[in-house]
């Protein structure tokens, strides 16, 4: 081996060695999705509704407190994946008094949510963050409020993936995502831009939900209510991605098709 | 906005606390916690400490009015593999994204793409195994974020991620 061989080797080495330690500093421009070279991460992270009510407010006056509805009590389900998914649609429905900045809905929601964390056995892990919406919102705090409803609905899917129960902790996703985009239709139904509309661009959010009730296990699979949902989220997969861009009569649809999946577990309607 | 942080770095941080130097537990003390029954609680704090150092890198964002989601990915990974995380953006929100990992001598890097594999950040930063990326979509959909941690002296790293949008 030359002396020139050797410099070669030891630049190779060098240069390896130098770029592993900066890291790469600059992503690429572009990378081949189709075959990446690397670990894809299962893992999804649902946007909370507060992330697209903060668009929706960007671009108009929604009317926040029209969208609010409150739920008394149960609607009959007796499974503990249909009060998972109650839970998360109350959530959702925080967030929606936090657009409307309403005290008293946020208190009522609330206490609420106090009552569903102990029909779910999980009052412990919500009661403090329940606490705070409620004493935040009386102070007119908003981002705590908004800040304090995130936390608790993580605070419920990572106790329930604590407790090896990550069918329970999907259900929660799946109920607060439901509630969001029913209210997120019908606001963008009532003034309509295909601006707005373009936010329910969620195709593989929606494939997620689909994959996740397929994969469900035990009584709640095979259960009226979850069949209903189960199709819903079919319909809503099928006008997501038959459609570039989303007309109003494809919004209302997509309200028609959400507001029917909420009765099955959260509203009072046909569906109970 | 600040003390809402200021709580989640804090939780962060006492998990960080108990496992200081994450690498070297991982080699010495995890077959041990295994036998005494706490890996459960404790490997959960060692996944998070990247998470911690993002939410680190995250914290003056939130002054400028980001808002910090409490949900994130993190894990372990090998050094210099590519990680690519599939996300729903929209279209009017502006977001940033914030890696870490907590080995000494290591690295991060993030970006965004588009669901055609385009770049679409549009400021980065890079800097004490922690690293940033800012994002203004201009659909709303499916992007992606892609991941790398390296390091000269480990193989395996631990890594988190999170986002604020405003």
């Amino acid at each position: 081996m030359n002396c020139l061989q050797y410099s070669v080797i030891f630049l190779t080495f060098f240069t390896t060695a130098i770029s592993r330690a900066q890291g790469e500093a600059k992503a690429p421009d572009r990378i081949d999705l189709s075959s990446f070279p690397g670990q894809i991460v299962k893992d999804v992270v649902i946007p909370i509704p507060a992330e697209v009510f903060a668009v929706l407010d960007k671009v108009g006056e929604p009317d926040w407190e029209s969208g609010i509805i409150h739920v008394e009590s149960e609607v009959g389900v007796k499974d503990r994946g249909f009060l998972a998914m109650s839970f998360g649609s109350l959530v959702a429905e925080g967030f929606i008094a936090v657009q409307a900045q309403s005290p008293e809905d946020i208190q009522k929601i609330g206490r609420r949510s106090l009552v569903l964390a102990e029909a779910l056995g999980l009052e412990n892990a919500v009661k403090q963050h329940s606490l705070t919406v409620i004493d935040s919102a009386k102070e007119n705090q908003w981002q705590v409020v908004r800040n304090e409803l995130d936390k608790t609905q993580q605070t419920v899917r990572e106790t329930m993936n604590q407790q090896r129960d990550q069918q329970m902790a999907g259900l929660v996703s799946l109920g607060g995502w439901l509630r969001g985009t029913n209210v997120l239709t019908g606001l963008i139904a009532a003034d309509y831009s295909v601006d707005k509309a373009e936010l329910l661009n969620q195709p593989d959010l929606v494939l997620h939900f689909r994959e996740m009730v397929a994969g469900l296990k035990g009584p709640i699979k095979t259960s009226r209510e979850m069949t209903e949902i189960e199709t819903g989220l079919g319909r809503i997969d099928a006008l997501m991605r038959e459609n570039d861009r989303f007309s109003v009569e494809v919004v209302k649809q997509l309200h028609k098709i959400t507001l029917g999946m909420l009765e099955q577990f959260y509203f009072d309607g046909p569906g109970n | 906005m600040v003390p809402a942080i200021n709580s989640m770095l804090t939780r962060q941080t006492v998990q960080m606390t108990l496992l200081r130097n994450t690498h070297i537990w991982k080699r010495l003390a995890l077959p041990v916690l295994g036998v005494i029954g706490l890996a459960g609680g404790l490997v959960f704090a060692s996944l998070n400490e990247g998470v911690s150092l993002a939410l680190e890198a995250a914290t003056p964002y939130v002054r400028d009015g980001f808002k910090i989601r409490e949900d994130n990915w993190h894990g372990d990974t090998k050094a210099g593999v590519p990680l690519l995380v599939k996300h729903q953006l929209f279209r009017g929100n502006e977001y940033w994204f914030w890696a870490a990992t907590s080995f000494p001598d290591s690295t991060s890097s993030v970006g965004v793409f588009d669901e055609k594999g385009n770049s679409v950040s549009l400021e980065a930063f890079a800097k004490d195994g922690k690293s940033g990326v800012r994002v203004l979509p201009t659909k709303t959909g499916t992007y992606f974020i892609r991941v790398i941690v390296n390091s000269t002296q480990h193989t395996e790293l631990d890594w988190g991620l999170v986002y604020g949008y405003r």
